[in-house]
């Protein structure tokens, strides 16, 4: 029923973790340059977020991020220079197509999105008139975190999909900090994971830092949302290596001995060490791995130095389909004192 | 040697005449203060705690006051609110945060629903003492929900006072004076204006906290302005002043209740008024500004009352930042229209 | 700006002194929290320091094989003293600019 993780995918999980990586090790010292003014690092996060992420087919089903999501977005095919526009704050949500990408736009409110991910799903299964199709339904997943999960929307978000037995998956990345509050003092219990018994959802948790058991654990709750047995939940256990945003300083808040303490091994050497150890490929493949994941970083990095502000304008309008007659005044009044002045 | 290098900005013992703060600054002496005169005051919020606030504002005072009093929550604003409500009508005073602006809106329907009515529904005997500080407004190229002009949604709200400083000296004195209020009031703190500098005393009368106040006294027309604005609206003044026009700027302060004395007094005087604020046009408080003028200056009036607002539309990402807030070239236009009407 | 001062931290089991073997940052460099910035080598062994802040360094103290105390200076750093909020950055507080006149007949005032 679920493909079991073969060699190839460990080296698909490594070519794009390493690309990860190295995207996410630059775009902060593109903040510090002054090239984009702030960014929210997923360091630690990769094996979570792009084996969560490899586990959907984005051709079909639809994702649903946070603001940390940059591994699951490449994973996704996201162009990295459209995700990182939000960073350079030149618009709010990015400027890639989600309707095209089946990726919905960054937005910032903790748990915003989640319930969207249960009405899309809700929304398969009414296409297919309660018919499970031959090839399952199409899923949604849900990203969120620890601190996300304290929201009452998701307790919603959860109650809603398993009422309605929506083919949704809500994973759930807990790294340990939301700002600057660890899990402990977030999460009662302990465990997102183990909400999923009050609902009737069967969850997993997971080591978020073990690429190849995220992808399986994933891989199981699509299976089992696309079949049409209703949503599931995996809580891959991970850890936020980083700030929370580049102003952030955890020095506030946390030692560097905690943080290696917690950290644990690079889910990234982990399994480098995996896959040679099963030789599913050999160090020099890695190496060139690593290499082409350097080189993106670089080109994305004279993408985003090259792209330009939107025209004042689209303030205006893209906020209708059909503006209103006061909003097309007030943007000729901007208009003509933007050009008199 | 502990690798935790960083440590929590001092909280002043002692309170000096005046000294030199930043907003930020003021705005930690006066909860200080707060939490050091009340023994039920509480403050609580995301990362108010052991980090002192995502702005610093509630640096050192868990260490100070203690971490029963100065308290992190779980990362959900409408549990913020709403247990703020219940910590109130078991006799304490909380003074919650929400992280910025854009997370007031998942706490709504308490702050709208329960924060605002429960004084009603009691029939008085259930106060809302609660003091809800929320960073606001725009101006730091910030991401998106973290730089909303929220005022007029909360003043239409019946049951609501809300109020927003301007400066270091405002900021201290109108926190000090809301958290003794014996009623709900949202505090809009002005995060662009977070960093500057004032010299700020520490003051007991009720006319340094209630009502509006002169920023910039003036002859020829009135901008009235709150939070981050006035000090662009006395810049706009000073700029002015090269052209021979002479502005007064009112800071409104407090906008809910509105001071309509204020107004009256200062149009009445320059016969001419411009309202200029951050959050879109329709129905925003700049309206609420005009009409009252309009109620009370008629007849004196030499041109209608002009407004200089953000658009309606989403505050926008960073980089078009300054094209949505009011900048001075556009609060210049607003003022050359009331100059040179003509009536009839 | 504000300057950070980072002293040769207590390395354990009694050791009370390192030497310097060789600097993996630069004077002006920006360092991240937890990058590498220095190798020492103890009466024990050799081994990596992590930085504890990041910011930009401003001074090294000590050349290779040079003996620090735990507790002397081993590097200073220097942060900004407005920092920002978690996110967001600080308005740059600069002369305001116009383009536009005003002009008015204010004989009837």
């Amino acid at each position: 029923m679920v493909d079991p993780v073969a060699p190839s995918d460990l080296v698909e999980l490594y070519r794009l973790m390493t690309a990860v990586r190295q995207l996410d090790l630059a775009a902060i010292s593109w903040q510090r340059q002054g090239l984009v003014p702030a960014y929210a690092p997923e360091l630690g996060q990769e094996a979570a977020q792009v084996g969560s992420a490899l586990a959907v087919d984005v051709c079909r089903d639809f994702v649903f991020p946070t603001y940390r999501e940059l591994g699951v977005a490449r994973a996704c095919g996201v162009d990295m220079v459209e995700y990182m526009s939000t960073h350079k704050a030149i618009w709010h949500g990015g400027l890639w197509n989600p309707a095209e990408t089946h990726v919905a736009p960054i937005q910032a409110v903790v748990a915003g999105s989640v319930l969207h991910a249960v009405g899309w799903a809700h929304g398969q299964t009414l296409d297919a008139h309660g018919e499970v199709p031959e090839a399952g339904y199409n899923v949604a997943i849900t990203y969120l975190g620890d601190g996300a999960s304290s929201q009452g929307d998701v307790h919603e978000a959860m109650n809603f999909a398993a009422i309605f037995k929506a083919p949704v998956v809500f994973f759930v990345q807990n790294n340990g900090w939301a700002i600057s509050v660890p899990t402990e003092k977030q999460v009662a219990g302990g465990s997102v994971a183990a909400r999923g018994a009050g609902y009737g959802i069967p969850a997993i948790q997971v080591d978020g830092n073990e690429a190849a058991a995220v992808l399986e654990a994933t891989r199981r709750a699509v299976a089992h949302a696309r079949a049409g047995h209703g949503p599931a939940i995996v809580e891959a256990m991970t850890y936020r290596r980083g700030p929370h945003a580049t102003s952030d300083d955890p020095g506030r808040y946390r030692t560097l001995d905690e943080e290696r303490a917690d950290g644990g091994t690079d889910p990234l050497v982990r399994l480098r060490e995996r896959i040679l150890a099963e030789a599913a490929a050999d160090a020099a493949a890695l190496d060139a791995a690593d290499a082409s994941g350097k080189a993106e970083a670089e080109a994305v990095r004279e993408g985003i130095m090259a792209l330009g502000s939107r025209p004042g304008a689209e303030m205006f309008d893209l906020v209708f389909q059909e503006p209103t007659d006061e909003l097309l005044r007030q943007k000729a009044n901007w208009q003509e004192e933007t050009d008199h002045a | 040697m502990p690798e935790t290098m960083t440590a929590p900005e001092p909280v002043m013992d002692t309170q000096p005449k005046a000294q030199e703060l930043s907003l930020q600054g003021a705005l930690n002496l006066a909860l200080d203060e707060i939490l050091a005169e009340d023994p039920k005051a509480l403050v609580l919020g995301e990362d108010v705690g052991t980090l002192g606030g995502v702005f610093r504002v509630t640096s050192g005072l868990a260490a100070k006051h203690g971490a029963e009093r100065v308290f992190d929550t779980p990362l959900a604003e409408s549990g913020i609110l709403g247990m703020s409500i219940g910590l109130a009508m078991a006799g304490f005073h909380p003074i919650p945060e929400v992280q910025f602006d854009g997370f007031a809106y998942p706490a709504v329907n308490q702050i709208v629903c329960q924060l605002g009515r429960m004084n009603y529904r009691s029939r008085g005997t259930l106060p809302m003492p609660v003091t809800l500080r929320v960073p606001s407004f725009g101006g730091i190229r910030a991401p998106e929900h973290h730089g909303e002009s929220l005022e007029a949604l909360f003043a239409h709200v019946p049951g609501l006072k809300v109020v927003s400083p301007s400066d270091p000296q405002q900021g201290y004195s109108l926190l000090k004076a809301a958290a003794r209020m014996p009623d709900p009031v949202i505090f809009m703190e002005p995060k662009s204006r977070y960093w500057q500098k004032g010299l700020v005393t520490s003051t007991e009368s009720p006319a340094d906290v209630s009502g509006a106040r002169i920023a910039r006294p003036g002859k020829h027309l009135t901008l009235v302005a709150w939070g981050a604005m006035v000090s662009r609206c006395i810049q706009v003044a000073e700029l002015a002043a090269e052209d021979g026009i002479d502005i007064e700027v009112l800071d409104l302060r407090w906008l809910k209740p509105i001071d309509a004395e204020a107004l009256a007094t200062s149009v009445g005087k320059t016969r001419r008024a411009v309202v200029v604020h951050e959050a879109p046009r329709t129905s925003g408080l700049g309206a609420e500004v005009a009409q009252i003028i309009i109620e009370r200056c008629f007849g004196t009036l030499k041109a209608p009352v002009e407004r200089v607002t953000g658009f309606d539309v989403p505050y926008p990402s960073g980089d078009l930042e300054d094209e949505y807030i009011p900048n001075i070239d556009r609060i210049l236009f607003g003022i050359q229209r009331v100059l040179e009407y003509k009536r009839g | 700006m504000a300057e950070i001062p980072f002293p040769l931290p207590d390395l354990g089991e009694g050791l009370i002194e390192a030497t310097v073997l060789e600097w993996l940052v630069g004077e002006g460099d920006q360092v991240e929290r937890n990058q590498p910035l220095v190798e020492v080598e103890t009466t024990k062994s050799a081994l990596e320091l992590p930085s504890p802040q990041s910011g930009k360094v401003l001074k090294l103290h000590g050349a290779p094989g040079d003996v620090i105390k735990v507790g002397e200076p081993l590097i200073v750093f220097e942060v900004p003293d407005d920092t920002a909020g978690i996110v967001g950055t600080v308005p740059s507080e600069e002369a305001p600019k116009r383009r536009v006149r005003l002009s008015a007949n204010l004989d009837d005032d």
